[in-house]
């Protein structure tokens, strides 16, 4: 009710405040000389005279103009009107002058929609809370920075064993649920049990019991996995996800309690997540299904990781009970974690091993860092946090440009308009009321440009999504803006208009009215009078050079890191991904399975070679093992806790993928299980292990020294890059795949039988590459109809995929460079000229005096040119302390490049010189006789 | 006779009371209303009705159209909304219960 009285209220009032005012002033003017003239009456006809009785009444009623004004007041918003006026107003003179207001509206909407675009990917990768209940109780174990499967102690622990997560479970009561999960998804062939379709390839994530009850999520359909699905011999469950359930099974209802075949495995599918739940990390591969936890070890009947106390593979988020205390929940934690590291590491389980129990003797040194669990597994903005963090601010330093630009316009129109201003003055104008005006002028441009900038923002970050996402199955943020990236925008923009706004709006209100209309409106301008618009010029230059400055660094890196030498070749080739499930290959069957393999590889036509292996150069792939050289007492690692990378190749590798035997020979077809055991090492193992002898013929092996004369070294090939291309290259040795060691190390005997699993195989074709997709796909399926296929890319699509990110950034960053340097120039442009029409007097009479064309176009050019010089002198030393921020993001480019340097330069020179050439030969053609005449 | 300028904050008061006895007037009508039936004792300054009708109008208590005088001159009549009768109510209760208290105070023991 009361509302609603408000309302009424306020629609009255609204209604008032469209009303004319010269209306509202006659009506109440009419009613209060009628009372007048009443009371006047009626003192009349007590007898005093009519013109006395005039008087006292007018006495009695008071001063009708301030009554007017105060009924006035009442009836409307007085403030609210004189904000309507100065709209109104600068409406009207932003309609007067077209050419300006198109100008700054786009130069804003440019600035202010590059901000938006990126706080909105800033907003759903680090602000936006996960679609669950009360997200902020929910806390993260650990800061997330490593994933995968990591054995040994990490210091700061991210990663848990199940054992591990079991104790902490249970002995931290402040959680009133604290679940585990799979740290990355995990590839997954699933068919419909008894259906005809092959095996399609899906995302999996095993999480525990209690992991949808801790995030507060509800099924949308069926239920969800409880404590009861997660225990020792429950039958293995799944959930799966709403998306995957409506693209992929047309959201049929009837899959809810259907048994599916995960790997040939029977799981039960007991019901769909709801909608916006995507997991419990925004990536660009959610998973399509969660499994319980406890049916990993069915999964790997080998080498499963589910009792494994020492390998480290599950994330764990917690909701904590209310008024818990994160800090104090964190010290217990740690706590525990010593507690349990002391009774599994140093007591007991390494019976004897001396290196390993010092290694572990240190458990003060472990820790566990609560993190807020808000916005769920942190790690996928590792990834883009420098990039995001260089495109913010590469994107202020645009908008400032563009205010600056702004500004510029503004105060030359002030100038301009001076002579109007001094009048005003003069006639009693308030200065308060003249500096609201101007500062309505810019908020009122900001505006147009702040929601034409939405609307580039949205069609922006679709694009940027659609870059960054290419080749992802999903998107997982929304461009549209949300309302925190509408009130982001409006604040900027409210912000941006104050910025350009403020200075010309104070210079407006200085100026003394006598001396400018004595002046005839400053036409005789003084150099002193443009001090303003130069400084900002050289701001802009200033700005414009970093961004130029970083732009280049970005493209220079990019180029090296694409065009370098990946030690392997990328024409003619391509490789698919592909997963042997353990319990349909024992590893008594692979040996069969690889020669069919190999033989049906090379019936394909146009085949010139087939190999497979378990990593493909640039995959992402690999493993560290510890190795010993015979005849070298101690094998150093290669730091703290790196080991060489080990990958088990066919034969017709190298030459597969295109890397050059150094040395000896390549792994071929002779070396079979049963042969000689041979390794073929990189020039980087060979640099670091064998710095001053020959290699080949020596013996090494992995893990301890008694292996030390397992393999032979019978060749040295040329370095490639399997990791991160941005990264120093990895010493890497190679083995023959079925080749192996007896190990005393249960573990040790479990990690060499899944080192003969292959994950890749890859082809070299004569022609196109790309067209050789499904006749190794059908192959691949004649083979095994169940043989989960991950991707088949050629290895160009391998190389580019590495770059999705540094090109994104590198192509934002270049067209925001390229913003950044048309708005400078326009802004250069804008001042020259402006500049120009105010010496105009003062160019005339130096023509008039002798002064040739050339002349004048240099004195015009050396003004422009200062202002330059100063930004750059400036932009420099800035430049080259900025770009040290951003040399994570670098490869192969020293952040003082010279030649970056003197192209932006010159870049920067040369936009100014066009810009102020025009200008100044619009000077030179100033008629003297003309330009003094005006005076 | 002496004249006593009227309790602040009673103007809302005593004009809507008019407008309920009297049903629609001018805002002199509304003045001589006021006098007449205090018989003269209480005053209206006489200007202020014209911002209070203002501000009366705009919280939606009375409304306003325009007709003719008996002297056929154009004039504003008010009238009560029902808003404004339910704030004529409120602010009755209220001022008894001020003058009620106060009358209270000083009274002798």
């Amino acid at each position: 009710m009361k509302t609603i009285e408000k309302l009424g209220e306020l629609g009255r009032r609204l209604r008032l405040l469209f009303r004319s005012r010269d209306r509202f002033d006659r009506e109440m003017e009419e009613e209060m000389r009628l009372h007048r003239d009443l009371r006047a009456h009626e003192i009349q006809d007590a007898g005093v005279p009519a013109e006395e009785a005039q008087y006292a009444a007018q006495r009695r009623f008071g001063n009708t103009l301030r009554l007017r004004e105060e009924g006035h007041a009442a009836s409307g918003w007085i403030w609210l009107e004189r904000i309507a006026h100065d709209v109104r107003y600068g409406l009207r003179r932003l309609r007067r002058s077209p050419g300006f207001t198109i100008t700054a509206v786009l130069t804003l909407a440019l600035g202010i929609g590059a901000n938006t675009a990126i706080f909105t990917l800033i907003h759903a990768l680090y602000l936006k809370s996960l679609p669950v209940t009360r997200p902020s109780e929910l806390w993260s174990l650990g800061d997330d920075q490593v994933g995968g499967t990591m054995g040994g102690l990490q210091g700061n622990f991210s990663l848990y064993s199940y054992p591990l997560y079991e104790y902490l479970r249970d002995h931290t009561p402040e959680f009133s649920d604290l679940a585990a999960f799979q740290s990355r998804p995990m590839d997954v062939s699933v068919r419909r049990a008894g259906g005809e379709r092959p095996a399609e390839h899906y995302f999996s994530e095993f999480v525990s019991g209690n992991y949808f009850r801790t995030f507060g999520v509800q099924p949308f359909a069926g239920r969800t996995i409880t404590e009861a699905d997660d225990r020792a011999n429950s039958s293995p469950v799944a959930v799966i996800n709403y998306r995957t359930w409506s693209s992929r099974f047309g959201a049929d209802p009837s899959i809810i309690g259907e048994t599916f075949l995960f790997q040939g495995l029977p799981v039960t599918v007991i019901g769909v997540t709801p909608p916006a739940f995507f997991g419990d990390t925004l990536r660009p591969d959610p998973p399509d299904f969660w499994i319980s936890l406890h049916a990993e070890p069915l999964f790997s009947p080998g080498n499963s990781l589910f009792k494994q106390w020492n390998e480290y593979w599950l994330y764990s988020i917690g909701r904590l009970k209310p008024g818990a205390d994160p800090a104090q929940v964190q010290a217990h934690v740690t706590g525990e974690l010593r507690q349990w590291l002391t009774e599994n590491y140093v007591a007991g389980r390494f019976n004897g091993d001396a290196y390993i129990a010092s290694r572990y003797q240190d458990t003060a040194a472990q820790h566990i860092k609560m993190m807020p669990g808000r916005a769920g597994v942190a790690w996928e903005r590792y990834n883009y946090h420098d990039g995001l963090i260089l495109l913010m601010t590469v994107s202020a330093l645009v908008l400032l440009i563009a205010c600056a630009n702004i500004a510029n316009l503004l105060l030359a129109r002030s100038t301009a308009d001076r002579v109007q201003t001094a009048i005003r003055l003069a006639l009693g104008a308030a200065r308060a009321r003249i500096i609201r005006q101007v500062l309505t002028e810019g908020l009122l441009v900001a505006l147009l440009g702040g929601a034409f900038g939405l609307w580039i923002a949205f069609q922006g970050t679709r694009a940027i999504l659609r870059l960054g996402f290419y080749a992802s199955t999903y998107i997982p943020i929304d461009a549209r803006p949300s309302l925190t990236v509408l009130g982001f925008a409006l604040a900027v923009t409210v912000l941006t208009g104050i910025i350009f706004g403020a200075a010309p709006a104070w210079i407006a209100s200085r100026g003394n009215p006598a001396d400018l209309m004595r002046s005839g409106g400053g036409r005789t301008g003084t150099e002193r009078s443009l001090l303003p618009l130069k400084s900002l010029l050289v701001l802009q230059v200033t700005f414009c050079f970093v961004l130029l400055v970083g732009t280049g660094l970005l493209t220079k890196s990019l180029r090296h890191s694409e065009y370098q030498q990946f030690g392997f070749q990328t024409q003619g080739r391509l490789m698919a991904r592909i997963d042997l499930p353990q319990p349909q290959y024992p590893p008594a069957r692979l040996e069969d399975f690889y020669r069919r393999l190999e033989q049906r590889l090379t019936q394909v036509p146009g085949v010139i070679s087939a190999s497979y292996s378990n990593y493909s150069p640039l995959d992402g792939g690999g493993s560290e093992e510890p190795v010993s050289i015979k005849g070298q007492a101690t094998v150093p690692s290669l730091g703290e806790t790196k080991w060489p990378a080990e990958n088990r190749v066919s034969a017709h590798y190298f030459e597969t993928i295109g890397t050059r035997i150094l040395r000896g020979r390549p792994i071929d077809e002779h070396d079979t299980a049963r042969s000689q055991h041979v390794a073929v090492i990189d020039e980087s193992f060979a640099r670091f292990y064998f710095p001053d002898e020959d290699p080949i013929g020596r013996h090494m092996g992995i893990q301890t020294a008694e292996h030390a004369g397992d393999y032979e070294i019978v060749g040295i090939v040329e370095n490639a890059k399997y990791f991160d291309p941005t990264l120093d290259r990895y010493p890497t040795f190679f083995l023959p795949l079925l080749q192996e060691e007896h190990y005393s190390d249960t573990a040790e005997e479990l990690e060499q039988k899944s080192t003969k699993y292959i994950e890749s195989i890859q082809l070299r074709v004569t022609g196109r590459p790309e067209d050789f997709r499904d006749s190794l796909h059908s192959a691949l399926n004649e083979l095994d109809p169940n043989l989960d296929i991950e991707s088949i890319r050629t290895f160009d699509e391998q190389v580019g995929l590495q770059f999705t990110r540094d090109r994104l950034v590198t192509k934002l960053t270049g067209l925001y460079g390229f913003l950044a340097l048309i708005l400078a120039s326009i802004g250069l442009y804008g001042v020259a000229s402006y500049s120009v029409a105010r010496r105009k007097n003062e160019i005339g009479i130096r023509m008039a005096l002798g002064a040739g064309r050339a002349r004048v176009i240099s004195m015009v050019l050396r003004a422009v040119m200062k202002p330059i010089a100063l930004g750059l002198t400036l932009g420099i030393p800035i430049a080259l302390a900025g770009a040290r921020f951003v040399t994570s993001l670098l490869y192969g480019v020293k952040t003082y490049d010279p030649l970056v340097f003197s192209v932006a330069v010159a870049a920067l020179t040369l936009c100014a010189a066009v810009a102020a050439f025009i200008p100044a030969r619009r000077a030179a053609s100033i008629d003297p006789n003309q330009a003094l005449r005006t005076e | 006779m002496p004249r006593d300028e009227i309790p602040p904050g009673t103007l809302y008061m005593l004009i809507l009371r008019m407008l309920e006895r009297y049903g629609e007037l001018h805002g002199f009508e509304i003045a001589k209303a006021i006098e007449q039936i205090s018989r003269d004792i209480l005053q209206v300054e006489e200007g202020s009705l014209y911002p209070a009708l203002q501000r009366m109008l705009v919280k939606g208590w009375v409304k306003a159209r325009w007709g003719t005088t008996a002297e056929n001159r154009r004039a504003r009549y008010y009238r009560l909304t029902p808003v404004g009768k339910k704030q004529l109510a409120v602010e009755l209760e209220q001022f008894e219960r001020v003058m009620g208290a106060v009358a209270r105070v000083i009274q002798p023991a």
